[in-house]
C-alpha cells in the first residue's frame, strides 16, 4: 500500500538534504572565491604556467569564467557538477571525479570495517554493562569506553604500531596486502565510535530494564532471556539510533587520520594531501564527498527510526 | 559536598595542563627551541626528565610549551564559540519570529556536517595560521552553543518570572543583560567544560596532519609527528605528548559524566551492593507461619507469613516491610489498604521475585504449598504468571510500547501457543475482558488505545496463563473515574466465574469497599487491622482506619465538617521505626498512650476484647492497637455512647 504520508516525509528529508548540500557546496566555493592566493589570480598563473605574461593570465581568467561573479562561477561548478565533472585536480591534472571514483571503494571499505566493528563491540560492552550490572565488570566496561573515547585517533595509531608491528613484528604497518593489515586500521578507527556507543547503550539499556513493562513481562513467566531480549532491547536499541548514526559519522573524520597513519590510499588520505596542497577545486569535492556521505548516514538512521517505532508511524484508521 | 569534592578530582589533569601551559615561560626548565645536536635522543635522565627529541631539544619543556599552544587554541576558539553562540541562540529565542527560524535553521545546517572535515577545508583554503585555524574550528563550534542558550532562553521565555518583569515595566535592555544572558550562558559554560576535550583532540589532530600550528612552535600533535621514525627507538619522544592530549580529553569527559548523567550512574552503582540478589529464608522473624487463619473456608492458594522486605534507596537501606501475614483463598476478593509507601506492592511483588535485585525478601511465602520465598528463579517463573498473574497500576508503563497488544497476550499464554491457534486463544481473551473489537485491536499498539482498553489488555495478559491468583496493583487509579468502576466489576466478576483469589492492591478505600469480600489495613510497612470488609467499613478500630474512613468526602454533607485529614509527622514514610519498636502510627494518632511507644504491637483478634462476640466484632476482626481495643471492648457494653 502506498502510504502517502510517509513518501512527503521522505521527500522532504531529501530535500532538506539537497538544501544543506547546496549551502554547504556555495559556501565552500565563496570562500575560496574571496581568498586570496587561492583565487583567480594564482589559479590563472599556475595555469598558465611560469613567465606568462598578464595578458595571457587575463585571458585564461575569463576561459575560466574566473572573472563573473561567485554566484555565476558556482552555478558554473554545479551543473558541471551534477553532470559527473568536478573539474581538474591542480596537484595531478587528473579529473577529480575519476580521482575520487578509485579511492573511494577503499575508504569505504575501510569505514565498513571499523562501522562492523564498533557496532559490535560498543553494543556488546554496552549490553553486558547493562546486564551484568554486579560485580567490577559495568565499572571496568565504563572506564574502557571513557579512555576509548578520550585517547586521540592518530596516538593510538601510533601505539599499536609500536606494539605491534615494531615491538611483536604481528602486523604490518601499513598497505593492504590483505586481512592482516586491516585489522590495527579498522581497530583504531572504531574504538572511540565504540567507546561512545557503548556509553549510550549501557544507560539506555538499565534504564530500559527498569521499566515496567520489564517487569511486567516478567510477571508474565516468560522465559528468562525475553524481557531483556524482546522488551528492553528494542526499546533502548531505538534510543540510541541517534547517537550510533553520529558515531559511525566521525568514522569519517576519523579515516582522515587513519588512511594518513597506515598510508591507506582512500579519500580521507587523498583530501589531506589536498588540504596541504591547497588544491582548492579537490577541496570542494572533497568536502562534497564528505558531506553526503554523512547526510546519507544521518538521514538514512532518522528514517529507520521512523520506521521502526509505531508510535512515529502512521496510525492507520480502522 | 562530595559531589564537587569529585568534580575538582575529576578537572585536576585539566587543570594543571593548562596552568603549566600558561605559565610556561617560568615552569618550562628549558627553551623549547634550543638544539644540541650533541644530546639528541637522550634517554629520560637527571637533567632531562622527558629525554631529549632528535635536534636534542628538552622534551619536557616542549610537552610544556605545547600545552600552552594547545590551551591558547582551545581557549581562543571556545570563547569565539561561546560568545558567538550564545549571543544568536539568545537573540533567536528572545526575538523569536523568522530570526529565531533562521537561526534554528543554520544551527541545524552547522550541526549537519562533520566539523574536522570542515576545518580541514577552511585551513586548505585560507592557509595555515593559528589565526585560521582558529576561525575553522569556530566556523562550526559555535552552533552547538546557540542550540543550547537557544533552549535555555525559550523556557525562561515562557515562565512566569519573564512575565512579571515586562509587566513591571523593565528596560529591554535590562531584561537581556541581567536575566537572558545570564539564563543562556549558565548550560552553556556546563557544555563548554565537556567541550574542551574535543576541540584538544581536534586541534592536536590537525596539527599531527601538518595543519594549524606550524614548527618549530611546540604542539603535542606535531611532536607526535616528528616522533614517527623513533616509534621503536625512544618511546620518550611519543608516549608522553599522546598522554597529555588522553590526559586533558579524558579529564573533560569525565566531567561530563560528572555532570550529564552522573546520577543515573549512581543509581547504577546501587545495585551492586554485596549478596544483594539472595532472598534468604526467614531466620525466626516473630511469628509462626502454622498459625491458623483468621478466617474460616477452603485451603488459602497464596499465604504470606512474617514476610519482611528491606529495599536499597538513595538515602540507604530501608525496611519496607516489617513482617506482615495475609492469605487469600479460590473466588475471594482481599483488599491491601494504605498510603503510598505503606508496603502495599512490595507485599505481594516481593514472594514473586518482582522487586529490584538487590531487594531482601525474608518469611515465608507458599503458593498451593510451594515455598516461594529463597526458591530458585525457575520455580517463581513457573509461579508467576500460570499460578499467580499481576495487574499493573499503570497500563501505558506495563506495556511495551513496540509490540502490539496480541504480541504481548501471546507470550503470557499457558500452555504456550504458537501461530493461528495462539491467535484465536488471544482472541477469545481480549472478548472475554470486553474488548468491542478482538480482531482489530490484537494487531493494535498500546499508543492506539484509551487507559481503559490497555488495562483490559493487561488483564487478558494475566488471565492468559490460567492463574488461580490475580494480583491487581492499584488497577484503576491511573484511569478515568468512569472507567474505574467498570475494570474494577470485570476484576470481581472474572474473580468469581474462574474461582481465582483476587489481591487487590489499592490506597482508597471507597474504592475497594464495593469489591472486596476482606480488606487488610496497612500503614507504615505493617498490617494495623484486618476484618470482613462490612465490619470494617461499620466499626473500624485501629485510629488510622478510621481516619481513612472519615477522609472520604460524603455528597450532601456541609464543607468542613466530618472530613477529617491526618496530621503530617515524621513517620509519614515507611521503614522508620518508631522508638523501641513501638506503635509506627504513634506520631500522627489521637489515642495514644504511653504504651504505644514501647514494644511490638501485633494484629490481635478483636473479639478477644469481647470474648462474647457481640456488636459484629468476630474472631475474622484484627486489630494491632491495644488502646482501640479497649475502646472497642467499652463501647460494647455502652451501646449508645459508640462514636
Amino acid at each position: 500500500m502506498v502510504d502517502g504520508r510517509r513518501q512527503r516525509a521522505l521527500t522532504g528529508h531529501v530535500l532538506s538534504a539537497v538544501v544543506v548540500l547546496l549551502v554547504l557546496t556555495f559556501g565552500t566555493f565563496s570562500l575560496i572565491r574571496v581568498t586570496p592566493g587561492s583565487t583567480a589570480a594564482s589559479i590563472a598563473v599556475r595555469q598558465a604556467g611560469p613567465g606568462a605574461s598578464q595578458e595571457q593570465i587575463e585571458r585564461i581568467r575569463h576561459e575560466l569564467k574566473l572573472d563573473e561573479s561567485v554566484v555565476t562561477q558556482y552555478g558554473v561548478w554545479l551543473t558541471r557538477a551534477l553532470r559527473g565533472d568536478l573539474g581538474r585536480s591542480e596537484r595531478s591534472g587528473r579529473p577529480i571525479a575519476a580521482e575520487i571514483g578509485e579511492k573511494l571503494p577503499r575508504t569505504v571499505f575501510l569505514g565498513l570495517g571499523s562501522a562492523l566493528l564498533a557496532l559490535v563491540m560498543g553494543f556488546g560492552a554496552g549490553i553486558v554493562a547493562a546486564v551484568v550490572r554486579r560485580g567490577p565488570l559495568p565499572g571496568v566496561l565504563r572506564a574502557v569506553a571513557l579512555v576509548g573515547v578520550s585517547v586521540p585517533t592518530f596516538w593510538m595509531s601510533f601505539v599499536v604500531i609500536a606494539v605491534f608491528s615494531e615491538r611483536l613484528s604481528l602486523l604490518p604497518t601499513s598497505g593492504q596486502s590483505g586481512p592482516v593489515s586491516w585489522i590495527m586500521p579498522w581497530l583504531v578507527l572504531a574504538i572511540p565510535a565504540a567507546g561512545t556507543i557503548s556509553r549510550v547503550v549501557a544507560v539506555s539499556l538499565s534504564e530500559a530494564l527498569r521499566q515496567q513493562y520489564v517487569t511486567a513481562a516478567r510477571a508474565r513467566g516468560v522465559a528468562a532471556w525475553s524481557p531483556t531480549v524482546r522488551d528492553a532491547l528494542p526499546n533502548a536499541v531505538g534510543a540510541t539510533l541517534n547517537v550510533t548514526a553520529l558515531q559511525l559519522g566521525t568514522l569519517l573524520t576519523g579515516s582522515v587520520v587513519v588512511e594518513t597513519v597506515f598510508g591507506w590510499p582512500g579519500v580521507g588520505a587523498w583530501f589531506v594531501d589536498s588540504v596541504t596542497f591547497r588544491d582548492s577545486g579537490a577541496i570542494l569535492a572533497g568536502v562534497l564527498v564528505f558531506a553526503v556521505a554523512f547526510i546519507l548516514l544521518t538521514r538514512t538512521i532518522d528514517v529507520v527510526q521512523t520506521a521502526a517505532d509505531p508510535r512515529l508511524r502512521r496510525t492507520e484508521v480502522r | 559536598m562530595r559531589g564537587n569534592v569529585r568534580l575538582v578530582v575529576l578537572a585536576l589533569p585539566l587543570v594543571t595542563i593548562s596552568l603549566a601551559g600558561l605559565l610556561a615561560p617560568w615552569v618550562a626548565p628549558q627553551s623549547p627551541t634550543s638544539t644540541d645536536l650533541s644530546a639528541s635522543l637522550l634517554p629520560p635522565s637527571g637533567g632531562h626528565w622527558l629525554g631529549t627529541d632528535q635536534l636534542g631539544r628538552d622534551q619536557l619543556s616542549r610537552i610544556i610549551w605545547a600545552a600552552r599552544t594547545s590551551m591558547t587554541v582551545t581557549a581562543a576558539v571556545m570563547v569565539v564559540s561561546f560568545v558567538v553562540g550564545v549571543t544568536v541562540g539568545a537573540l533567536g529565542a528572545y526575538l523569536g519570529g523568522v530570526v529565531d527560524r533562521v537561526v534554528t535553521w543554520v544551527v541545524e545546517l552547522a550541526l549537519s556536517v562533520p566539523s574536522m572535515l570542515l576545518a580541514l577545508a577552511v585551513l586548505g583554503i585560507r592557509g595555515n595560521s593559528a589565526p585560521n585555524l582558529i576561525l575553522a574550528l569556530s566556523v562550526v563550534g559555535w552552533a552547538a552553543y546557540a542550540r543550547i542558550a537557544r533552549g535555555a532562553v525559550l523556557g525562561y521565555r515562557g515562565s512566569p518570572a519573564a512575565d512579571a518583569l515586562v509587566g513591571l515595566g523593565a528596560h529591554p535592555i535590562r531584561i537581556v543583560a541581567v536575566h537572558v544572558v545570564p539564563t543562556a550562558a549558565r548550560p552553556a559554560a556546563v557544555f563548554a567544560s565537556t567541550d574542551v576535550g574535543v576541540v584538544v583532540l581536534t586541534v592536536a589532530g590537525l596539527s599531527f596532519l601538518g595543519l594549524g600550528i606550524s614548527p618549530p612552535t611546540p604542539e603535542w600533535g606535531q611532536m607526535l609527528v616528528e616522533s614517527r621514525p623513533y616509534l621503536d627507538s625512544a618511546w620518550w619522544l611519543w608516549l608522553p605528548p599522546g598522554l597529555a592530549v588522553t590526559a586533558v580529553a579524558l579529564s573533560s569527559n569525565l566531567i561530563g559524566e560528572h555532570l550529564g548523567i552522573a546520577p543515573e550512574l549512581r543509581r547504577w552503582r546501587l545495585r551492586r551492593m554485596p549478596d544483594a540478589s539472595r532472598r534468604t529464608v526467614a531466620r525466626g522473624v516473630g511469628r509462626d507461619a502454622e498459625q491458623p487463619g483468621p478466617s474460616a473456608g477452603p485451603e488459602p492458594l497464596l499465604r504470606v507469613s512474617g514476610l519482611r522486605v528491606d529495599l536499597d534507596t538513595p538515602a540507604g537501606r530501608v525496611t519496607a516491610l516489617h513482617g506482615v501475614d495475609y492469605a487469600v483463598r479460590p473466588g475471594e476478593v482481599l483488599a491491601l489498604v494504605g498510603e503510598s509507601g505503606s508496603g502495599k506492592t512490595v507485599s505481594v511483588m516481593g514472594p514473586l521475585g518482582l522487586l529490584d535485585a538487590s531487594a531482601r525478601v525474608t518469611g515465608r511465602a507458599s503458593y498451593q504449598g510451594t515455598e516461594l520465598i529463597g526458591a530458585p528463579e525457575e520455580t517463581l517463573r513457573q509461579v508467576r504468571g500460570a499460578g499467580v498473574a499481576v495487574v499493573f497500576q499503570d497500563p501505558y508503563a506495563a506495556l511495551n510500547p513496540l509490540r502490539t497488544v496480541g504480541s504481548v497476550v501471546a507470550e503470557a499464554l499457558r500452555p504456550p501457543a504458537r501461530g493461528d491457534a495462539a491467535r484465536e486463544r488471544v482472541k477469545e481473551l481480549l472478548e472475554a475482558v470486553g474488548l468491542p473489537r478482538p480482531d482489530v485491536t490484537i494487531d493494535q499498539y498500546p499508543h492506539e488505545l484509551s487507559g481503559g482498553m490497555r488495562q483490559r489488555v493487561l488483564i487478558a495478559a494475566a488471565l492468559a496463563g490460567e492463574p488461580t491468583v490475580l494480583i491487581a496493583d492499584e488497577p484503576t487509579s491511573s484511569l478515568d473515574v468512569t472507567v474505574q468502576s467498570e475494570i474494577l466489576d470485570l476484576l470481581r466478576d472474572l474473580g468469581r466465574r474462574r474461582d481465582m483469589a483476587v489481591v487487590l492492591i489499592s490506597h482508597d478505600l471507597a474504592v475497594v469497599a464495593d469489591v472486596a469480600d476482606r480488606v487488610l489495613v496497612m500503614y507504615a510497612g505493617r498490617a494495623v487491622e484486618e476484618a470482613p470488609t462490612g465490619a470494617l467499613i461499620s466499626s473500624p478500630l485501629h485510629p488510622y482506619t478510621r481516619a481513612l474512613i472519615d477522609a472520604v468526602p460524603v455528597v450532601g454533607r456541609p464543607t468542613g465538617t466530618r472530613f477529617a485529614t491526618l496530621p503530617e509527622s515524621d513517620h509519614v514514610s515507611a521503614g522508620r521505626e518508631p522508638v523501641d519498636g513501638g506503635c509506627s502510627f504513634a506520631g500522627r494518632c489521637v489515642l495514644r498512650e504511653e504504651t504505644c511507644l514501647t514494644g511490638a504491637i501485633p494484629l490481635s483478634p478483636a473479639a478477644a476484647a469481647h470474648p462474647d462476640g457481640v456488636g459484629g466484632l468476630t474472631g475474622a476482626h484484627q486489630v494491632a492497637c491495644p488502646p482501640a481495643l479497649v475502646r472497642a471492648h467499652h463501647r460494647q457494653h455502652e451501646p449508645e455512647a459508640a462514636r
